[in-house]
């Protein structure tokens, strides 16, 4: 029995991928109002955006009942008795904590590790994805913790916001509310540090913004996972893997979407690079 | 909660239990927030000893009453009160207390009744109350709940829910009633404080106990447009906040209203509170000797407590910087104008020093910047050829380490400080700073203010003239035309943006006229017009 891999849904891992590699993904709900959602199953990625261009309500998220996490757990447990939980930035949200206090509830005898990745998006999407390929190669579960751990160093991402204002309404704006006020119209470049929002740069223009991102990209020397992945605007996304693609022509470049929760948080028209590798 | 459509004595124990220790999630971010009457940052701390004290004498009474539990809470907050927040606070339980009396259990109409006379309470202990706080938050809350009672349900935990609601909306409001609020870009702390008690109580009353457990209050983004952050000034004198002086007198016919008023001449944000037999003052003042003096004869004194305020805001300071991305650059603008130092100012300069053409800013005052901003390393934009010398002088006078991006112009003062990396250090910024700033086109308009020959040009005194990057290259009679004139010898294919800042003597609907002639010709480009106030130019145009 090989270790299995859980997450949550903040890592955008593209459905066909979690499965190809046997990641069970829990979901994070979103809400409108009264009316709430599970995260990439109640409610995609289009629908989700599109009620948000008509809703007046802004939207809220939130971590499902523990119990959510420890029935999944138990079913996983059907078959493993080892199990890598890996979640979303304990500085952004609930989920860790719910992870961990989740172990409680087992039914099940099952070891379970719960690691932080301190991010979200596809860079967590890619430190999670790194671990269930080294579960499926054989890895123990203490080898894939320790892999996990490894790769959370060497993961970064960068995204480019149209604007602000959906991190500020959903508290989550962190170290960029240095990127505030601006009385110019400026494309923000924001990442992770320290699992809080961080603020890296501004450009003008949206052409330039995406140059920054493919600048970013190309300054790693050694790549093991990249992702490219868009809210609302597939064509410029695709555009950018395209260009990366001529630069790292071996490299699977996945492509994915910004999930519902994710989309609260940040509004429409974000574009975002995730790499797991190394620099310099 | 024990009974459908009422809160017993119990649930109300327990719901602000549970409240508090939602409050103590959040505490220290409401600290960070505080900046009303004095940014001493403990409004988050001392609501929450407040709330502590107020559970401790709810929890002795052995009669399990609202009533009971109610005035017992308004005891515990009255003795326990810390700080402005703190008494504001205990006077809302005072009120909610005396909204209680005799009810054994709180329907929903009691409530409203509780939450409106603990407005009005709140109130009365003050002497002078300023809206846009806590104040603004119980009445609107208050309001709210009374609306919704009597024209949508009586139902005790929808009522709550509306009040929760409306004080929610009544702190993101809390900034366009209250000017420091909105120059701090931030929501009163202690509204923020109260929304967080009423929130927490309703996830009791809602069963959400989960919630309580694993997630933190989020704190409320200010409904009005965050303002550039005012960048320290150069020159402003500081004015001490003094002592923050607490105590309670115990004696016999004792007159709060008279106390207060009295007290109103010695200090500000002065809180009087309490009845014949006690009475809580809070006060702050620059001599807490002539005030205990003037109480002494009054009564006994006790739970004196007298705190230097300008000691509390230089940790409040320190504490602000440690939530901001770590800078241990400055950066020290000279710009001119008001438009374009607000624009500097929202884009993250440290400090402005007031210059630019004929208006040039001596050494001494550039230096005294660079003195004046927490930082070691600090990176001077002169935007202005005439000071790049100027500012080369300061390093020899200072201890600090300087670097002079070599800005000649305001585009390329903007476009280096929109490159400043929160990551990189001096060397890397001011190095990609050089880099970028060179890369934009300035455009200046002006007029001539004698007639000369220049650049192959025949001037006269007071027509209009066009640099390019410091190169004269036209001349006219009308303004507009100069700067079109000056637009067509770049290649603007490849450009994606214009900026234009019009000046002091400059309409601000002729400068819209001429971004909308670029817009229509050129329909690609992203074109911005921004009143940049700046004397002597009549148009400053960054094209990049």
């Amino acid at each position: 029995m090989g270790v299995k891999i859980v997450t949550d849904s903040l890592g955008d891992i593209p459905p066909e991928v979690a499965e190809e590699l046997g990641i069970t993904v829990i979901p994070i709900n979103v809400r409108f109002g009264t009316e709430s959602y599970r995260d990439g199953i109640d409610l995609t990625t289009e629908q989700f955006y599109e009620r948000l261009a008509h809703s007046k309500i802004f939207p809220t998220t939130i971590v499902p009942p523990l119990s959510v996490f420890g029935e999944t757990y138990d079913k996983v447990a059907e078959e493993t008795d080892e199990i890598a939980v890996i979640t979303f930035s304990h500085k952004l949200g609930a989920g860790y904590e719910a992870a961990m206090q989740a172990k409680e509830l087992m039914k099940r005898k099952c070891r379970v590790e719960v690691v932080d990745s301190g991010w979200v998006v596809m860079a967590q999407g890619l430190i999670v994805m790194a671990a269930a390929e080294a579960a499926k190669a054989g890895a123990s579960l203490n080898e894939v913790v320790k892999v996990t751990r490894k790769n959370i160093a060497r993961a970064d991402a960068r995204m480019v916001f149209d604007t602000l204002e959906y991190l500020k309404m959903g508290g989550r704006i962190g170290r960029a509310q240095a990127f505030l006020g601006s009385m110019l119209k400026v494309k923000p470049i924001l990442g992770i540090r320290d699992g809080e929002v961080f603020p890296f740069a501004r450009e003008r223009s949206r052409a330039k913004a995406i140059d920054h991102l493919y600048n970013f990209a190309i300054s790693f020397s050694h790549v093991d996972g990249m992702a490219v992945e868009d809210a609302t605007t597939p064509d410029e996304a695709d555009e950018l893997v395209k260009r990366l693609r001529s630069k790292f022509p071996k490299q699977r470049i996945y492509r994915s979407k910004v999930s519902p929760v994710v989309g609260a948080h940040v509004g429409p028209n974000v574009l975002a690079v995730a790499v797991l590798g190394d620099k310099g | 909660m024990g009974q459908a459509n009422a809160i017993s004595g119990q649930d109300l124990k327990e719901m602000f239990a549970a409240a508090t220790t939602w409050l103590e999630k959040s505490a220290a971010d409401i600290d960070a927030l505080n900046v009303f009457p004095v940014p001493d940052g403990d409004t988050g701390t001392n609501m929450l000893l407040t709330m502590r004290s107020s559970m401790e004498e709810a929890y002795r009474v052995a009669d399990s009453s609202a009533s009971s539990v109610a005035q017992a809470m308004a005891r515990g907050a009255l003795i326990g009160a810390r700080g402005n927040s703190g008494v504001i606070l205990s006077q809302i339980w005072n009120g909610l207390a005396q909204g209680l009396v005799e009810k054994e259990t709180i329907a929903g109409s009691d409530l409203v009744a509780a939450l409106l006379q603990a407005s009005t309470v709140a109130y009365r202990g003050l002497s002078n109350p300023v809206e846009g706080t806590i104040l603004t938050v119980i009445r609107e809350a208050a309001t709210a709940a009374e609306a919704h009672a009597a024209s949508v349900s009586d139902d005790v935990v929808s009522i709550m829910e509306v009040t929760v609601n409306a004080a929610k909306e009544s702190v993101a409001n809390t900034p366009s009633l209250l000017p420091v609020l909105r120059e701090a870009g931030v929501v009163d702390a202690g509204g923020q404080g109260l929304y967080t008690l009423l929130e927490g109580a309703l996830h009791y009353l809602k069963g959400e106990v989960e919630q309580l457990k694993l997630r933190k209050p989020w704190m409320i983004a200010s409904s009005v447009p965050l303002p550039a952050k005012v960048p320290q000034m150069v020159g402003v004198e500081e004015v001490p906040y003094g002592y923050c002086t607490n105590f309670v007198i115990k004696g016999q016919e004792l007159d709060p209203d008279e106390l207060r008023k009295r007290l109103g001449k010695r200090g500000q944000s002065v809180i009087v509170i309490g009845d014949d037999s006690a009475v809580r003052v809070h006060i702050h003042t620059l001599d807490p000797g002539a005030v205990m003096h003037y109480v002494t004869p009054l009564g006994t004194l006790h739970q004196i407590s007298i705190r230097n305020m300008d000691e509390q805001y230089q940790d409040f300071i320190k504490m602000q910087k440690e939530r901001m991305p770590a800078v241990d650059i400055a950066t020290v603008a000279v710009v001119a104008g008001e438009g374009l130092s607000n624009v500097f100012a929202s884009l993250g300069t440290t400090a402005i020093v007031p210059g630019g053409q004929t208006m040039n800013p001596s050494t001494k005052d550039l230096l005294q910047a660079v003195e004046s901003v927490a930082s070691e390393k600090v990176i001077i934009l002169p935007n202005n050829k005439n000071i790049v010398l100027t500012a080369n002088q300061v390093q020899s006078l200072t201890t600090k380490t300087i670097k002079v991006v070599p800005t000649k112009t305001i585009p390329q003062g903007v476009a280096a400080l929109l490159a400043f990396d929160y990551e990189a250090d001096l060397e890397t910024n001011a190095e990609n700073m050089n880099r970028v700033s060179s890369a934009v086109k300035s455009v200046e308009v002006t007029r001539a203010i004698r007639s000369t020959r220049l650049g192959g040009l025949d001037i006269k005194k007071k027509q209009a003239i066009g640099f390019l990057d410091g190169d004269l290259v036209a001349v006219g009679d009308n303004t507009d035309d100069v700067l079109n004139e000056v637009l067509a010898k770049v290649n603007l294919d490849e450009v994606e943006v214009i900026t234009i800042y019009y000046g002091a003597d400059t309409k601000p609907a002729e400068a819209e006229q001429v971004g909308t002639a670029i817009r229509q010709q050129r329909p690609e480009l992203q074109v911005e017009v921004i009143q940049g106030g700046q004397p002597h130019y009549n148009y400053i145009v960054s094209v990049e």
